[in-house]
C-alpha cells in the first residue's frame, strides 16, 4: 500500500462495543488524510497528459492539481474541495500513468466523498440524481420485476425528458433496456450451486482430469448489477464457459461493486455496499473459492478501491484473491491451447479496451485470446478512453464532453472492418453501442461461443454419428 | 548641518523592523537599511514557532510569560501571518515523569492555558503520533511566517513614512571623536527598489540615533567602530517536510534536547532544532548527519517521518549574547533573553545602541523597549502602539474569513491566497486581468507575484518571502521561470536571466540537503527540464566571451494567441 496508509489504533472508542462490527480505523472515510501520498509527486504531469477529460474540457484543471496538488495545500480541518473534482470520470487512467505510484484515484475518491459530504446541497437535483444513478442496483430490481413496464416507460421520450429536466439526465441516451429474466433468477431456476457441482463434476470427468473431486477448481461469480439486470446472457456466458472448464461455480449474495458510487463522491453507499460484499465473499474465500468478476469495473473496485477506501476485516484478503474472468483463465488453465482449433462463425469485432481493464493490466488479453479462434478477429480501437466512464456520461452536463472523449473510439470502431462491438465493460458497450450504432459483445459470449458451441457441435455429432 | 534622518535603524531582521515600525508610529522620522533582503539573517532561519511559553516553563519564567504575553497580541495584531495550531508537549514512556509533572506545574504558574490529553487522546488530535506516546500537555503554540511578518512591518513603517533600503550593506560606522552619527552603506544596486544590474553606488547617512539589529552580525558593526560586543553565534539546523505530517506544534517534553520539535508550517513541517556555537554567522559547516539526526530522533515521536520526503534545510544562527565574565560553556544554556547595549553607558561612546539576543516571538516587546530607550535618549515623549494597530493584512481579519469572494480562484488556491494577503486580500487578488497560477505547489497567482513584484523591484527571492511561490515540493523547478516571466515587460532581459539565476541558486542552496528519494526525483526531473527547455546546463547566452546572441538568427516563432479573459493558455 501507498505511505498514506494510516496508522491503527486499536483502541478505537466504541469500536469494542460490537464484536462483530468490522474495526473502523477511520470514523469516515472523509477524514482520511492523504497528504502524504502526495510526497510520490514529482510534478511531471505525465498524469495530465493521460487524461481523457483534461483533453477535452479546458476547464477541468487535471489530475496533478485534483490529487496531489489539492491535497498538498489542505489542512487538517479544510473541507473546501474543488468542484472540479466532480468532473473526473474515475477511469482513473491517472494512476496508470503516474511513474511515481501517486494514489491518485484514492485522492480523487476520497475528496469525491468530502466534497458531497461538505459542499453539496443534500435537496439539490444534483445530489438526487447522482444518488439514483449512483444507486442504479436499487432501482434495477423494480425495473427488472416489471421489465416490459419498465423499458416501455423508460423509453418513452417524455420520461427521459422529465429525466433530463427534473434529473439531469441526459435525454440523448437510451435507458438501458432490463432483461425479461435476471441471472439470479435464472441461476435459481437452474438449481443453483449444486447443479453447477454437478455440472463441473460431469466436465471434469468428461475432460480426463485426474481429480474428478476437486474442490480447488470452485469459484464465487461476482457478477455485479449490470449482468445481473440487463445482460444475463453474459452472466450466463461466464458460468458456461467455466463449468466447461470443470469449475463449480458459487453465486454469493451480493451489493453494488460501489463503483458509481465512489464516481458520485457517495462513500456511505459504497461503503455499507462494500461491507455485505466484503464479508460474503470473504466467507466464499473460506468455503475454498477464488472470486471472478466479468465486469472490469468490478474487479478493479473489489482490487484497488476497497483497500484504499476501506478497512474492513478481510477487505485485503478479498482484494487478492479476486481476478478478472478471462485473466483467471488464462493463468489457471490454458486457455489459448483450448481455444486452438475452435471456430466460430461470423463477424469481425471492433474491440475497445475498457480503462478499468487497461489499469488491472488486462488491456491486451482479449485480442490474444480472440487471435486463437478460427473464423473471427478482433480488431483493437486503440488505446483511447470510451469517454461514458459509467455514470458519468449520464449526467446531462457531462453528455458533451463524454461524447467527445468518445469521438476517437466511435472514428476507429467505424474505421475497423468490423460491424460488431466487443469489450469487457457494461458502461463502455453502452457507449459504444450509443455511438455506432453497432451490437456489442462481451469476450466471455465470444469464449462460450468457441468453447460451449464446440461442445454443443461435438454432441450434436456423437448423436447423429449414434442416430 | 541637519541629518538626513532621527534614527537610523541597521538590520532588517525582526527585530530592526519591529524598531522601524514602531518608531515611525510614534511619529519619528526613520530609515533602515539591510544588506540583503529583508528576514535575510536568522529571522529568515528560523523555525516559525510562535512559542506559547511553555517551552521556557521550566527553566525561564520570565522569559515564558513574556511569551504568552506576546503570543496573545501578535494573534490580534499579525493574524494573518500566524497560525493557531495548538502544540503539544508529549512524553514518551522513557521520558521522565517528574518534568512532565514541572511542566504542567510551570506553565499553570506562567498563566499559560494548558491541559493534560492521554496518549489516545493526543493521537485523536495528531493520528501520526506514535503508537506508544504516554500523554501530552496541550499549550496554545502556533506557526509563524517569519517572512511575511517582519515584511508586514517594514511595510507599514514606510506607510508611517520610514525609508526602508535593502541590499544596502553597511560598511562604516561614522565616528567622530566619542560621538557616532551615522554610517556609510553601499547599495549594491543604487538606492530605491532593487534592480539588478544597476550600478553600485555608496551613500553615508547621517542620524542623530543609531540602532544596531543586526543579530549574529551586531559583533560585526561594533568593530567598525572599535566597540567590543561579545556575540556567540550558534547555529541550529532545520529541515522541511513536503507535506504536514502534524497540524499541530509537537513538542518532546524532555528537559532540553536537539531535534525536539516538529512545527507545522504553511504546506510543510518543520523539524529543528540543534544548538552548537560557531565562529562566523556567514561560514560555517552544514552537514548531512546534523540533517539525520534530525530525522531519526524525531521519528521516535512521528514515525512517519522515517520514510517522509524531505525538501530541503537550512541553517540559521542564534544571536546569543552574554555580559562580558558569565563563562557559559555550553551554548543551549546561554540565555534567550535580549540586551540592550547602550554604547553611551558601556563604552562612552553616545550615539548608538545595540540589540542582541532575544525571540522572535517577543520581537514586538523587545522593539518597544528599545524605542522607548531612543525616544528618552532623544527626548521624545510619544507611547507605543504597536501592541493595538494591526499590521497592513490583518485588519479586519474576522470579515475576511466569513467573506465567500473566492475572486475565481479554485478553492484550495483561493483559500491559501487569502490566508497569505489576508485583509489585502481583495485589493490584490480582485483583478479583471488574467490571474493563472503561476507556482502550481504553493497555489500563488499572477496578481500576487505582481503586488509582490511592486514591493520590491526585480527581487525574485523578495517575491518568494512574500507569497511563498518556488518554496514548494518542486522547489522551483517549475515555477522560477515563471516567475521571472513575470517581470518582464518592466525589466529588460539581462535583468530577468540575472534575477531567474539568483532565484534558482537560492532554492538550490537548501535542496541539495535533500537530495535522495522523491527529493532527488525531483532534482534530477528539474535539471533535465532545465537543461532541455532553456539551454541551463550549458546556456551560450551565459557563456562568458561570447558576442551577445544573435536572435535575430532565430525565427518569430508561431503568432501569439490572444490572451484569453479566465488567463488559461498563458504561461
Ligand atoms: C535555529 C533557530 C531557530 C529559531 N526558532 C525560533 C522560533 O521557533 N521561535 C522564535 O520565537 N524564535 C526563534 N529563533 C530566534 C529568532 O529567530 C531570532 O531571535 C530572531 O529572528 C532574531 O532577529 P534579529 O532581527 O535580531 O536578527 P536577524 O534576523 O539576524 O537580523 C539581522 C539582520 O542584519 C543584517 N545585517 C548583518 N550585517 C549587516 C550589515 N553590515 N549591514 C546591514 N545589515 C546587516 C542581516 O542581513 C540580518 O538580516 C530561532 C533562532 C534560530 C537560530
Ligand atoms: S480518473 Fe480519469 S478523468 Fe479522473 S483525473 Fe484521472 S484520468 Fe482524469
Ligand atoms: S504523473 Fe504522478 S508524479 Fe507526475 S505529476 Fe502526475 S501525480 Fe505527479
Amino acid at each position: 500500500m501507498s505511505d498514506a496508509e494510516q496508522p491503527t489504533d486499536d483502541h478505537v472508542p466504541g469500536a469494542e462495543d460490537d464484536e462483530f462490527e468490522p474495526v473502523q480505523v477511520f470514523p469516515e472515510a472523509e477524514s482520511m488524510d492523504l497528504r502524504p501520498g502526495a510526497d510520490n509527486c514529482y510534478k511531471c504531469s505525465t498524469c495530465d497528459t493521460n487524461c481523457p477529460v483534461a483533453e477535452v474540457d479546458d476547464e477541468f484543471p487535471g489530475p496533478k492539481f485534483q490529487g496531489p496538488e489539492q491535497w498538498r495545500l489542505k489542512r487538517q480541518g479544510d473541507h473546501d474541495i474543488d468542484d472540479s473534482v466532480m468532473k473526473c470520470s474515475n477511469c482513473m487512467r491517472c494512476d496508470s500513468a503516474c511513474p511515481s505510484e501517486v494514489p491518485l484515484s484514492q485522492m480523487h475518491n476520497t475528496a469525491r466523498g468530502e466534497y458531497v459530504e461538505e459542499n453539496m446541497d443534500k435537496f439539490s437535483r444534483e445530489y438526487i440524481r447522482n444518488r439514483i444513478l449512483a444507486n442504479y442496483r436499487r432501482l434495477a430490481p423494480l425495473g427488472a420485476a416489471f421489465p416490459r413496464t419498465a423499458n416501455f416507460v423508460m423509453g418513452l421520450s417524455v420520461t427521459k425528458w422529465l429525466g433530463e429536466k427534473t434529473l439531469g439526465i441526459t435525454s440523448e441516451r437510451d435507458l438501458p433496456e432490463f432483461a425479461t429474466e435476471t441471472f439470479r433468477a435464472w441461476w435459481t431456476k437452474r438449481g443453483g450451486n449444486a447443479t453447477s457441482k454437478k455440472r463441473a463434476r460431469e466436465a471434469r470427468a468428461k475432460r480426463g482430469d485426474a481429480k474428478v473431486e476437486n474442490p480447488d477448481k470452485r469459484i464465487a461469480y461476482f457478477h455485479g448489477c449490470y449482468s445481473n439486470y440487463n445482460t444475463p446472457e453474459v452472466a450466463k456466458a461466464l458460468v458456461r464457459v467455466y463449468e466447461h472448464f470443470g469449475y463449480e461455480i458459487m453465486v454469493p449474495e451480493q451489493s453494488c461493486s460501489g463503483t458509481p458510487m465512489f464516481a458520485n463522491g457517495m462513500l456511505d453507499d459504497a461503503r455499507r455496499a462494500a461491507e455485505t460484499n466484503v464479508r460474503e465473499l470473504g466467507a466464499a474465500i473460506e468455503d475454498g473459492a477464488d472470486i471472478v468478476a466479468s465486469c472490469s469495473s468490478c474487479s478493479m473496485s473489489l482490487r484497488q478501491e476497497y483497500p484504499e477506501l476501506f478497512d474492513f476485516e478481510n477487505t485485503k484478503n478479498v482484494a487478492e484473491n479476486t481476478w478478472d474472468a478471462i485473466e483467471y483463465l488464462r493463468v489457471h488453465e490454458d486457455l489459448e491451447g483450448e481455444l486452438e482449433g475452435t471456430s466460430v462463425k461470423g463477424e469481425d469485432f471492433a474491440y475497445h479496451a475498457p480503462c478499468h481493464s487497461r489499469n488491472q493490466g488486462l488491456d491486451g488479453q482479449t485480442i490474444e485470446v480472440v487471435d486463437a479462434i478460427d473464423g473471427i478477429d478482433a480488431h483493437d480501437v486503440g488505446d483511447s478512453c470510451s469517454g461514458i466512464s459509467g455514470t458519468y456520461g449520464w449526467k446531462a452536463e457531462n453528455y458533451e464532453t463524454s461524447m467527445k472523449i468518445g469521438e476517437e473510439m466511435f472514428e476507429h470502431m467505424e474505421d475497423a472492418d468490423a460491424e460488431t462491438g466487443l469489450t469487457e465493460c457494461p458502461t463502455c458497450s453502452m457507449q459504444m453501442g450509443h455511438g455506432t450504432g453497432y451490437e456489442i459483445k462481451h469476450t466471455l459470449e465470444v469464449l462460450e461461443a468457441a468453447l460451449v458451441g464446440a461442445d454443443r457441435d461435438a454432441d450434436r455429432r456423437k448423436r447423429q454419428e449414434a442416430g | 548641518m541637519a541629518d538626513d534622518t532621527e534614527v537610523l535603524v541597521l538590520g532588517g531582521g525582526s527585530t530592526g523592523c519591529g524598531i522601524a515600525r514602531d518608531l515611525a508610529m510614534r511619529g519619528l522620522e526613520v530609515t533602515l537599511v539591510e544588506r540583503e533582503n529583508l528576514t535575510d539573517g536568522t529571522t529568515g532561519r528560523m523555525h516559525g514557532l510562535l512559542h506559547s511559553g511553555g517551552r521556557y516553563a521550566v527553566s525561564d519564567q520570565a522569559s515564558a510569560t513574556e511569551c504568552i504575553e506576546e503570543n496573545e497580541i501578535l494573534r490580534e495584531i499579525a493574524g494573518h501571518c500566524v497560525e493557531l495550531t495548538g502544540g503539544l508537549f508529549v512524553q514518551r514512556p522513557e521520558d521522565s515523569d517528574k518534568y512532565f509533572r514541572e511542566k504542567l506545574e510551570g506553565c499553570r504558574e506562567c498563566d499559560i492555558p494548558a491541559r493534560v490529553l492521554s496518549g489516545r487522546e493526543a493521537r485523536a488530535v495528531e493520528p501520526y503520533l506514535a503508537n506508544d506516546v504516554k500523554r501530552a500537555i496541550e499549550v496554545p503554540d502556533g506557526a509563524v511566517d517569519p517572512f511575511r511578518l517582519c515584511v508586514a512591518n517594514a511595510l507599514d513603517a514606510e506607510q508611517h513614512g520610514a525609508r526602508v533600503e535593502t541590499h544596502a550593506e553597511v560598511i562604516d560606522l561614522l565616528r567622530d571623536g566619542d560621538d557616532i552619527y551615522g554610517v556609510e552603506v553601499r547599495h549594491e544596486s543604487g538606492p530605491g527598489k532593487r534592480t539588478h544590474e544597476a550600478a553600485g553606488t555608496t551613500e553615508e547617512i547621517t542620524a542623530e540615533y543609531v540602532v544596531n539589529a543586526t543579530g549574529a552580525w551586531a559583533g560585526q558593526i561594533g568593530e567598525m567602530a572599535n566597540l567590543d560586543i561579545e556575540v556567540r553565534p550558534s547555529k541550529g539546523v532545520m529541515t522541511i517536510m513536503n507535506v504536514r505530517q502534524v497540524d499541530t506544534v509537537i513538542n518532546r517534553c524532555k528537559p532540553k534536547g536537539d531535534a525536539d520539535i516538529i512545527v507545522p508550517h504553511e504546506t510543510t513541517a518543520i523539524l529543528g532544532t540543534t544548538d552548537e556555537e560557531v565562529a562566523d554567522p556567514d561560514d560555517y559547516p552544514e552537514e548531512r548527519w546534523e540533517v539525520d539526526q534530525m530525522i531519526d530522533t524525531l521519528s521516535e515521536l512521528v514515525p512517519i517521518l522515517e520514510e517522509a520526503r524531505t525538501i530541503r534545510s537550512f541553517w540559521g544562527v542564534r544571536p546569543l549574547y552574554e555580559p562580558p565574565g558569565t563563562g557559559t560553556q555550553d551554548p543551549t544554556d546561554i540565555t534567550r533573553d535580549f540586551f540592550l547595549l547602550d554604547h553611551d553607558d558601556r563604552d562612552g561612546v553616545s550615539g548608538m545602541s545595540s540589540i542582541v539576543g532575544g525571540k522572535f516571538t517577543t520581537y514586538r516587546a523587545m522593539a518597544e523597549e528599545i524605542s522607548d530607550h531612543v525616544c528618552e535618549k532623544l527626548g521624545v515623549s510619544a507611547s507605543c502602539a504597536t501592541a493595538d494597530e494591526p499590521l497592513p493584512g490583518s485588519e479586519n481579519i474576522e470579515t475576511l474569513e466569513a467573506g465567500m469572494d473566492d475572486f475565481g480562484l479554485r478553492s484550495p488556491v483561493a483559500r491559501r491566497s487569502k490566508q497569505r494577503l489576508g485583509s489585502r486580500a481583495s485589493d490584490v487578488l480582485g483583478t479583471d486581468d488574467a490571474n493563472p497560477v503561476i507556482c502550481q505547489c504553493e497555489g500563488v497567482t499572477r496578481a500576487e507575484v505582481q503586488d509582490a513584484i511592486s514591493q520590491s523591484g526585480s527581487d525574485l527571492n523578495a517575491v518568494r518571502i512574500r507569497t511563498r511561490a518556488s518554496m514548494g515540493n518542486c522547489q522551483g523547478g517549475f515555477c522560477c521561470a515563471n516567475m521571472a516571466n513575470e517581470l518582464h515587460p518592466e525589466y529588460d532581459e539581462p535583468t530577468v536571466r540575472a534575477a531567474l539565476d539568483e532565484l534558482f541558486q537560492e532554492r538550490w542552496k537548501g535542496e541539495r540537503h535533500a537530495l535522495w528519494g522523491e527529493q532527488l526525483s525531483q532534482a534530477m526531473l528539474n535539471y533535465a527540464l532545465h537543461a532541455t527547455t532553456m539551454n541551463r546546463d550549458r546556456d551560450p547566452a551565459n557563456a562568458a566571451e561570447s558576442e551577445s546572441l544573435d536572435y535575430a538568427a532565430f525565427d518569430g516563432g508561431r503568432p501569439a494567441p490572444e490572451r484569453r479573459a479566465d488567463g488559461r493558455g498563458d504561461p
